[in-house]
């Protein structure tokens, strides 16, 4: 079988975001990037699951920037078998990427498309979902566990309040929570090898596919720091501030 | 807590504008190394130092490691972890591909070894020392020894361990008593070796201890040591670790820092006597261990560069979080506005600032010997191989003593900078300071460094290579000019410096065939003086790239011109100490050999 | 304008934070709630009596059973051309359908929006809330998910119509079969969204069950100063500072902690952080949104209390 798997290059986890001072966005120039951690652990899934004998060849996309290049060699450094970049620039929006994605499973027939439940950047969390429509096929987003039974799987979610377990039909989209797996570290051996391994190149026009952004972006701002506090009279003004002024009971 | 971040964009500014990482991936035999590579293997390192070593290192300080019953139990988490190593294949990294390393330039192996001592320097000790075996044994251990060894110690599956040093020898290690008699195809080792690093310990399935002894024999001196091999657990025929060697630890020393590695009393051939192997032949033992000690080294060094990079990432963090006091106003010093975190308050800036320019200055000089070493190994031209191997030999004692006595500079600095929250150990600000000590005194203390220097180095070849040196760091001045008046004091510091060491290495020359010891008692300032002009050398070079860098459209600025600015910090704050090192240097020397023994 | 908004239910009742969503739709046009389950007559009384709203469909079929993300996006997709906004919870329900709505309408779906700018503008967090992007969409339908917290509740209303629609496709690619919801255990401090510390004001390991009855009142983890772990009131693994966890959640009710800055370095950056402490001087106080100084033995108690009622 045949998997396909999404990554995304993100400013590291590690890193405090800055919001630019003209409000156009945040600033990613010369910012430490890397693997979207949700990229990491579907990559991770794959792996394990050719480890298994359950996936015969683990083909990574990722659509971006040509820095992008780096994350799909890290990918392959943990087990992608090859990586296809649609250089698209930074800033494609789900749904664009989904029809690009979707342009890219047409030609590489996978039986399953396993993606990150969200990107940690722009948290939209779509495009799996997005994928799946527009393909067609059967999504199970946020699963922590997945079991390949010929043409199906059985997977479990993570849903609010708990765990929900599905039968998906093969083809199709899954995408992968924190509690899936625990992404391994890539060996120094297989950072080498990975610089072999056939990496292709796409234009967004060379898939037909119209990447303009449906969203515009108007301004992006901190968020309002901490104000200076308030000293509160008793219990029932302090539950009177939580519930209508801070809004977190 | 300070979470560790590998600095990757200094890392690579220093490789590459530097070092010239160029140049050494050009070298025959680093044909498939690309600088894509690099980055990819800095980043994976990176990863793994701040994910799995840097959480360990205040609980390894905290627990440390325990001996019972002549076992020795690394640290919580310790032995997970060097698992982990291992099996990312991290051990090899810098070693032969035909053991199964990965060959990569002692260069890149150098700024990995950054990486792991800034996250925990203890853990890497054990990997550090397996490189060291393996690099003794590259020269002179036989076929059939590398077979046994080599791809185990490789991989990481064995460690290894240097003993050198015994309870009456110290640094001295002509006074080494432990014996070996020959019996068959092996000889037998009894005797005591002290401050063994990682000497014992459950992370490896076996430890390969290099071993000094003495032949019954061998003539006096340094010219009758052998080197061993020394198995914990001797070989089966079919190359398994099987059977326990007459070896063991019998005391772990109680010490200021690096708490979780033990340091270990062996206590060989108690019993019947200790199997080892001897590597090359009887009596150059002393000679096949010097083969390797640039190297050794220069890998302390780079533990100074660590430390203190994470020393100013643990202190920047905290005065980036604690608020303590307001900004003065501009009339008579008064406090005004709101409270403010620290790192507003000019001398903890200044602080920071020292922290930052010395550990940028220490980890270019570093990576520049270590680019020496690579040429001086590969180069294809001989002219050049020369040239670059004088460089090495002249810049290992001062990566190594000047990087480490800095590191504990700056670690001390990163004390400073918590203030009294500093002094107490939860901030863990301490720990790096205590870490840091021992840098300065294994593997040579600063005044070996300095006396392997001034003698050795400098005078031994009438001041060549520090004069060739010297000359390069002359050139600067133009391009220096070009920089602006912004850099005016920095530059005219910088050619006093530059003059100061000068006059101090023709004092030294001239000096030391009359009277080498005049020389010995002003050792250690040279050593200083010559690590701060040669920092300023690196920071110069620094600047000027930054500046040539800053005409790119889309250059990084904000880094830029911290660079530029950094470079002038340490030219007017940190270089100016050269020329008080250089007076003592031609004028000190007198006072050290005029009081007598009675009179202390 | 008018607006469908895809309800989360148990059949039975409204999940928490749907009438928060209606009052983010009400800001942008004629509310419809669409009710859709195994069965969910009671959840659509329900959703017809919340403010605004102005018409409730109900479909009930066994195809909706468990998440449902391909047939409930097929439902929606039934009647969506009628409307200029969608929207939906951004919870785990909310989230696994919308996307596939705004696929299919070849829509660029606005995740988790915060607050209302105009009908074609809205406020979302990024980057975990650390950048709040501003964006205005030029697609015909407007697809939104939202963030329940960011919205006051909808308060109630006299009934709006409850009308049946007929149930959508059954497009037969996903098998239901079962979940497991787990008891009310304690959430991680990690990831808790609310997290109820106790330090050395506590007195006793014994006097931690007043922060337990506080903590399970809110759904919340129980964390401790590291005053209170030395201390031996509570397992190092509760421990909440510099060399314990590191929390961020949304809420953080710090009590009887004084505020060492060890602790304030493991939750200073949580969103909202309450300070009980007999001690007017401490200084958790300087951090704290929210303060009361009073004997904690009385207003803990005085807190889970009033969060009952």
């Amino acid at each position: 079988m045949k998997v396909l798997v999404t990554v995304k290059r993100v400013i590291d986890p590690y890193v405090k975001v800055r919001v630019k001072s003209d409000g156009s966005g945040v600033e990613t120039a010369n910012i430490k990037m890397t693997m979207n951690p949700f990229c990491e652990i579907a990559v991770e899934q794959a792996v394990r699951m050719k480890e298994a004998g359950v996936v015969t060849e683990i083909v990574v996309v990722s659509v971006g920037a040509q820095q992008s290049q780096e994350t799909l060699r890290t990918a392959m450094a943990m087990g992608a078998d090859r990586g296809i970049l649609v250089d698209a620039g930074v800033d494609v929006e789900p749904l664009a990427v989904a029809k690009l994605l979707k342009a890219i499973i047409a030609k590489e027939n996978p039986q399953l498309v396993i993606t990150g439940k969200q990107a940690i950047d722009d948290d939209s969390n779509q495009t799996g979902q997005m994928i799946s429509a527009l393909m067609g096929w059967p999504q199970a987003t946020f699963i922590s566990t997945i079991t390949v039974n010929g043409d199906t799987a059985d997977v479990t979610r993570e849903i609010d309040g708990g765990l929900e377990k599905l039968t998906i039909k093969l083809p199709a989209v899954v995408t992968s929570d924190l509690r899936l797996n625990e992404p391994r570290y890539v060996t120094l051996p297989n950072i080498m090898k990975a610089k072999k391994k056939p990496m292709e190149v796409i234009k967004p026009d060379a898939l037909g596919v119209d990447v303009t952004p449906r969203l515009k972006v108007l301004k992006v701002q901190e968020p309002p720091s901490r104000s200076a506090g308030v000293k509160v009279a008793d219990v029932k003004e302090l539950v009177a501030k939580l519930k209508n002024e801070a809004r977190v009971i | 807590m300070s979470i560790y971040n590998a600095p990757l964009k200094d890392m690579h500014f220093a490789l590459h504008e530097i070092a010239g990482l160029s140049e050494v991936l050009s070298l025959p035999g680093f044909e498939d190394v690309t600088p894509e590579l690099v980055a990819a293997v800095l980043s994976e390192a990176g990863k793994f130092a701040r994910e799995v070593l840097d959480p360990l290192n205040r609980t390894g300080d905290t627990i440390g490691a325990r001996l019972e019953n002549g076992v020795v139990t690394a640290p919580e988490g310790y032995r997970a972890a060097y698992a982990k190593f291992i099996e990312a294949g991290w051990n090899g990294l810098g070693a032969d591909p035909a053991y199964g390393g990965q060959g990569l330039p002692h260069t890149v192996a150098m700024v990995v070894q950054e990486i792991w001592n800034s996250a925990n320097m203890s853990f890497c000790l054990a990997p550090m020392l397996t490189s060291g075996v393996l690099e003794a044994l590259r020269h002179h251990a036989s076929p059939e020894q590398h077979a046994l060894f080599s791809p185990k110690l490789t991989a990481g599956e064995w460690s290894g361990t240097m003993n050198l040093t015994e309870p009456q020898a110290g640094s001295d290690l002509s006074a080494v008593r432990t014996q070996a008699v020959r019996q068959g195809g092996h000889y037998l080792l009894r005797g005591t070796k002290i401050f063994i690093t990682w000497g014992e310990h459950d992370m490896s399935e076996n430890i390969v201890h290099l071993v000094l002894a003495r032949t019954p024999d061998a003539p006096e001196g340094v010219k009758g040591i052998s080197l061993f091999i020394v198995p914990k657990f001797l070989l089966g025929a079919d190359g398994s670790a099987g059977e326990r060697n007459d070896v063991k630890c019998v005391s772990i020393e109680r010490k200021l820092g690096i708490h979780a590695s033990p340091t270990c009393v062996l206590s060989y051939g108690e019993d019947k006597g200790a199997v080892g192997h001897l590597v090359g032949e009887e009596n150059r033992g002393l000679e096949y261990m010097f083969t390797m000690m640039n190297h050794a080294r220069l890998g302390v060094g780079v533990e100074g560069v660590g430390l203190a990079e994470r020393a100013y990432q643990h202190a920047l963090e905290y005065a980036k979080t604690r608020v303590q006091g307001r900004v003065m106003t501009k009339m008579r010093g008064q406090p005004s506005g709101d409270r403010v975190t620290i790192i507003h308050h000019p001398d903890v800036k200044r602080m920071l600032l020292s922290m930052k320019a010395q550990t940028e200055a220490m980890r270019a000089l570093a990576y520049t010997a270590g680019a020496a070493l690579d040429k001086a190994r590969r180069h294809p031209d001989p002219a050049e191989k020369r040239r670059s191997q004088a460089l090495v030999d002249l810049l290992t004692p001062i990566v190594k003593g000047w990087c480490t006595e800095q590191g504990v500079e700056v670690a001390s600095t990163g004390m400073q900078v918590h203030g009294g929250m500093g002094f107490v150990e939860e901030t863990g600000a301490a720990q790096y300071l205590r870490d840091a000590r021992i840098t300065t005194i294994y593997e040579g203390t600063t005044g070996i460094q300095a006396n392997d220097l001034v003698g050795r180095k400098v005078a031994f070849e009438k001041g060549a290579t520090a004069m060739a040196l010297i000359a390069e760091m002359r050139a600067l001045d133009a391009p220096l000019a070009a920089l602006g008046a912004d850099f005016s004091a920095a530059r005219s510091n910088f050619t006093a410096a530059i003059d100061s060491l000068e006059s101090a290495t023709l004092w030294v020359v001239d000096t030391y065939s009359q009277s080498p010891n005049a020389v010995a008692a002003v050792a250690v300032p040279y050593l200083k003086l010559f690590g701060a002009v040669a920092g300023a050398w690196v920071m110069a070079r620094s600047a000027i790239v930054a500046r040539e860098k800053l005409k790119a459209p889309e250059s990084d600025r904000e880094f830029l011109t911290a660079k530029m600015n950094t470079a002038r910090f340490y030219a007017e704050h940190i270089l100016p100490q050269a020329r008080a090192h250089a007076d003592t240097v031609i004028t000190g020397s007198a006072s050290v050999l005029a009081l007598e023994e009675a009179q202390f | 304008m008018s607006v469908l908004v895809l309800a989360e239910h148990d059949g039975k009742q409204l999940k928490p934070g749907v009438t928060n969503m209606l009052t983010a739709a009400a800001k942008l046009g004629d509310v419809t709630v669409l009710v859709a389950g195994t069965q969910a007559s009671e959840a659509a009384q329900a959703a017809a009596k919340v403010a605004g709203v102005k018409k409730v469909l109900l479909t009930e079929a066994p195809i909706y059973e468990g998440s449902a993300a391909e047939n409930l996006a097929a439902l929606v997709l039934t009647i969506a051309e009628q409307y200029s906004h969608i929207l939906g919870p951004a919870s785990a329900f909310g989230k696994n359908v919308l996307p596939r709505v705004a696929a299919s309408l070849d829509v660029q779906q606005i995740s988790e929006i915060s607050a209302v700018e105009s009908p074609d503008t809205f406020v979302r967090p990024t980057y975990a809330g650390n950048a709040m992007a501003t964006v205005q969409s030029s697609d015909r339908i407007k697809v939104i998910t939202v963030r329940a917290t960011a919205f006051d509740p909808a308060g109630e209303q006299g009934a709006a119509p409850v009308e049946n629609l007929a149930p959508g496709p059954d497009l037969g690619l996903t098998q239901y079969k079962g979940s497991e919801l787990s008891k009310s255990e304690r959430p991680e401090l990690t990831a808790a969204r609310i997290i109820v510390s106790g330090g050395r004001g506590m007195g006793s390991a014994e006097n931690f069950k007043l922060i337990e009855a506080l903590a399970d009142k809110l759904g919340a983890a129980v964390g401790a100063s590291r005053a209170a772990v030395d201390s031996g009131f509570m397992p190092n693994e509760y421990q909440v500072g510099q060399t314990g966890k590191i929390v961020a959640p949304e809420l953080y009710i710090a009590v009887g902690i004084s505020g060492a800055i060890q602790h304030l370095a493991g939750m200073k950056d949580s969103k909202v952080i309450v300070a009980i402490n007999k001690d007017a001087e401490a200084p958790i106080f300087s951090v704290a949104s929210y303060w009361l100084v009073d004997d904690l033995f009385k207003a803990v108690p005085e807190l889970t209390k009033e969060l009952s009622s």
